[in-house]
């Protein structure tokens, strides 16, 4: 029996299993093999027991990346002995994602968009140039820069928001106060 | 990555807190919503402007109404609701966020907010 395999990212096979013991895989690996409609977990096969390890490597910095696991319907139909869809087209983006396997950092574009919205307060936009600047970052494979960016991002939003829930009660108190002003 | 519980737990109360307030009350006739604070200080509105009112409107099915109030806002809550829902299928469907937050669509996000920024002030929408 042959298997295909998706370890942190990166396709292989087809292998036996004497092959994969020799990969040094762990259990977040991904495995494909003839019979299956999809992708599964290879801790989801039982005849691949004492195949894989254990990860959390001391020398992986991040947990591994998840490999996409293509939609069910796109696999069940059509040719059943056919491997399904790769994990990642990786050809395609080959190019311009040297680190496919590395999921893009939140945008927080969703927040951006909501405090530009609601908070009354335009800082809401300097959200959204850094939703940009992640996206941009993270499409030149520039995955630290992203990530940073994408922490910045998140204090903008934080920003916005508290500014606009401080603003509603200090409006409030002013508008009293120079209400009991005038009377 | 420890910042996005804060900041999702901070949008849930604002958002939940708010919801029956605004239909409740209108924005329009109550003193007791705050004026939009760039308003204030500046005199120019910011394009978040007329939300408030546009919400109540829309909460009440007036949508000619909310539409008046903030046109930006028929962009921005569809545009919202399929951001979440990329970002709530982030690790099972990563194309579909990757598509979402491609540079080239927050850059038109960006100019459409800025452009709709201009001209609101120019026109007195």
């Amino acid at each position: 029996m042959n298997y295909w395999i998706n370890h942190k990212g990166v396709q292989s096979g087809p292998v036996d299993l004497d092959g994969m013991k020799q990969m040094g895989l762990t259990d977040e690996a991904y495995v494909w093999r003839e019979g299956l409609t999809d992708w599964v977990k290879i801790t989801q096969l039982p005849e691949l027991q004492g195949v894989y390890g254990m990860a959390g490597a001391p020398t992986t910095q991040q947990p591994a990346a998840q490999p996409e696991v293509p939609r069910q319907s796109e696999t069940v139909t059509g040719q059943p002995y056919q491997q399904p869809a790769q994990p990642y087209q990786q050809p395609q983006y080959a190019g311009t994602q040297p680190a496919a396997s590395e999921p893009c950092p939140p945008t927080n574009l969703v927040w951006a968009i909501i405090t530009t919205v609601l908070c009354c307060i335009p800082t809401g936009i300097v959200a959204i140039v850094y939703a940009l600047k992640v996206s941009r970052k993270y499409n030149e494979g520039d995955i630290e820069g992203a990530k940073r960016a994408s922490e910045t991002g998140a204090w903008w939003c934080i920003i916005t928001i508290i500014l606009g829930l401080l603003y509603v009660p200090l409006a409030l108190m002013i508008k009293s106060f120079s209400m009991g002003m005038s009377m | 990555m420890r910042l996005r519980p804060l900041l999702i737990v901070l949008a849930a109360v604002l958002l939940l807190a708010l919801g029956p307030i605004y239909f409740a009350l209108d924005p329009s006739q109550s003193s007791v919503f705050p004026q939009c604070p760039y308003l204030e200080l500046t005199g120019y509105k910011c394009p978040g402007c007329g939300s408030q009112r546009a919400f109540h409107a829309l909460l009440h099915g007036d949508i000619a109404g909310s539409f008046r109030y903030n046109a930006m806002l028929f962009v921005a809550i569809p545009w919202i609701c399929l951001c979440l829902y990329a970002e709530s299928r982030r690790t099972r469907n990563p194309r579909l966020y990757a598509r979402l937050n491609a540079p080239l669509l927050i850059w038109l996000f960006l100019a459409m907010v800025l452009i709709w920024w201009l001209l609101r002030n120019i026109f007195n929408w």
